[in-house]
């Protein structure tokens, strides 16, 4: 099936082991086309080897010289599930190189919006580890209690998956919040967290899932940050790094770094069923003292800029956007997703699992292809 | 209605393939099949991801360059009769990425999907909404039903 696809035939084995097993492109456990590698003895994995590019776009070659906004809502296209922090990295930069205020409302709905995405993921997330946990039935749940949020979204953005709500200097007017949604979104957190501590208590309850999953795939915190691993999964690991913390627009909100110590798959998931609580924290914070005023600030010219760069917390951890603005247009364009340093821990993870649980071990890290498919690979000729 | 077809019409597979599109497509027909509130199980429509087995192919994503031949092979993989269902702005047209600089073709992109294997039924949006993903594989279903 892949006898073009010259990156993985030409891929040299790291060792030589007997059996290999590949996975993917196309496979039940990965939604995204992605080829794991399994190199196998005695049905222990001894190495594994991620290959990515199937789905290489060149986004950012598409970005290059266009109009900003254009520009803007075509990162959105990067990635369909968090898309809604792409779009707001793109026009922080932008706000960032051009010094625009954004109004007080604008921002504090901008990060309703983030949290209810990070909501929508870690909840995908739990899902989808469910169902390669073989568990149908949380999957089914969590779905359920997704749908909550996905609701929210496509009543504040006006779509379940692009949303585009943040624009340079403010929000797009149909995401301003009336008291109606105002009170819509509280019933839905309510909602939603009720549901999930229902959840999170039957999870750690049982011993079924909890003795498949606790010191399995296990990421040790030295190697986390060796393989500059980033977001939830090193937090899972014991490394309390949230760049939430760091940034401005969270600064009036109060909200708890949460980690957890092992690394393993259990950490993993535990770690972002707490999560979820803390952002419908934050989302309760941001309704109840949402500001008064407008939402966009047009007051600003647009001039040529250097290169700028911005880093925010997406659900996957560290998300970097840069680029230059000349006559108005992108130039200089560069993105980096979380996922592309969180391969090596997915590599690493695998590593002295049985064979069963590699897939698991790989879905551990959350991993998004659609994003990370724009590395590039130097290779001397 | 031979007998073929009414046990067809009752375990119909649903193969869904992913050519590079935002997954955002993906999600929502994944969504589909899993979320209680859409659950395209009561049609008796089944997920599966085995070619052989399959009697309707999604296809989401514009289609990439490394994408095109395994597309392919998977299309030729299934079983007559077969449908396609085409999902989304960028299977459909292929989407942003194709269409963002006007005329300029550009050289990672082979979309849309029609013009590499034969679509049946297409699907709007994006991305596309779960309820349309149900209506696009109902209205491939006399395609499967009524064949010889
Ligand atoms: S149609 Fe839209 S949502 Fe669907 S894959 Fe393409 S860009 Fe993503």
């Amino acid at each position: 099936m892949d006898e073009d696809n010259k990156i993985t035939d030409e891929t040299p084995k790291k060792q030589v082991i007997e059996t290999e097993v590949p996975l993917g492109p196309v496979h039940s456990a990965a939604i995204e086309p992605y080829r794991v590698r399994l190199f196998v003895e005695d049905e222990i994995v001894k190495d594994a080897e991620i290959t990515v590019g199937v789905n290489h776009r060149g986004i950012e070659r598409i970005m290059e010289g266009l109009p900003v906004e254009k520009a803007n809502s075509l990162t959105e296209k990067i990635c369909g599930i968090c898309s809604n922090i792409h779009i707001w990295n793109s026009v922080l930069v932008a706000e960032k190189a051009l010094e625009i205020d954004v109004p007080e409302r604008a921002q504090y709905i901008r990060i309703i919006m983030a949290e209810l995405e990070r909501l929508h993921s870690h909840l995908l997330y739990l899902a989808h580890g469910n169902e390669v946990l073989g568990h149908e039935t949380f999957s089914m749940r969590l779905f359920y209690i997704r749908e909550t949020v996905m609701e929210l979204l496509r009543m504040v953005g006006g779509n379940r998956v692009q949303y585009g709500v943040p624009v340079i200097g403010g929000i797009r007017p149909r995401a301003e919040l009336d008291q109606m949604k105002i009170q819509k979104i509280e019933d839905g957190i309510n909602f939603l967290e009720e549901k999930l501590s229902n959840f999170a208590e039957r999870f750690i309850s049982d011993p079924m899932i909890m003795s498949r999953i606790t010191g399995v795939g296990v990421i040790k915190k030295e190697d986390a940050l060796r393989l500059a691993v980033s977001g939830p999964t090193l937090r899972a690991t014991g490394v309390a790094v949230d760049l939430r913390r760091d940034m401005k627009e969270y600064d009036p909100f109060d909200f708890d770094v949460i980690t957890q110590d092992d690394g393993d798959i259990k950490s993993n998931l535990l770690m972002r069923v707490l999560e979820n609580f803390e952002s419908i924290k934050i989302i309760r914070q941001a309704i109840n003292h949402l500001p008064e005023g407008s939402i966009t600030n047009r007051s600003w010219e647009m001039q040529d800029t250097p290169i700028t760069k911005n880093y925010v917390e997406a659900p996957r951890g560290k998300l970097y956007h840069s680029y230059a603005l000349n006559d108005g247009r992108v130039r200089h364009c560069i993105i980096r997703t979380p996922s592309i340093t969180n391969i090596g821990a997915m590599e690493y993870a695998c590593i002295g699992c049985h064979i069963t649980d590699a897939q698991l071990a790989v879905v551990q890290c959350d991993p998004c292809f659609t994003c990370t498919d724009r590395a590039i690979q130097i290779i001397q000729l | 209605m031979s007998l073929k077809s009414y046990s067809r019409a009752r375990a119909v597979h649903v193969m869904l393939v992913y050519t590079g599109g935002c997954n955002g497509c993906d999600i929502e027909i994944v969504n589909c099949v899993l979320s209680p509130k859409y659950d395209i199980e009561q049609y008796k429509i089944f997920l599966t991801w085995n070619p052989r087995e399959a009697d309707v192919l999604v296809v989401t994503g514009p289609v990439t360059r490394h994408n095109k031949e395994p597309l392919k092979a998977i299309y030729e993989a299934i079983p007559e009769p077969k449908a396609v269902i085409a999902a989304g702005a960028c299977a459909l047209m292929g989407g942003v990425y194709k269409n963002i600089h006007g005329d300029i073709p550009s050289e990672e992109i082979c979309g849309p999907v029609d013009e590499v294997i034969p679509v049946d039924a297409k699907v709007p949006g994006c991305a596309v909404r779960p309820e349309d993903v149900l209506a696009g594989a109902v209205a491939a279903l006399p395609l499967l039903l009524d064949a010889e």
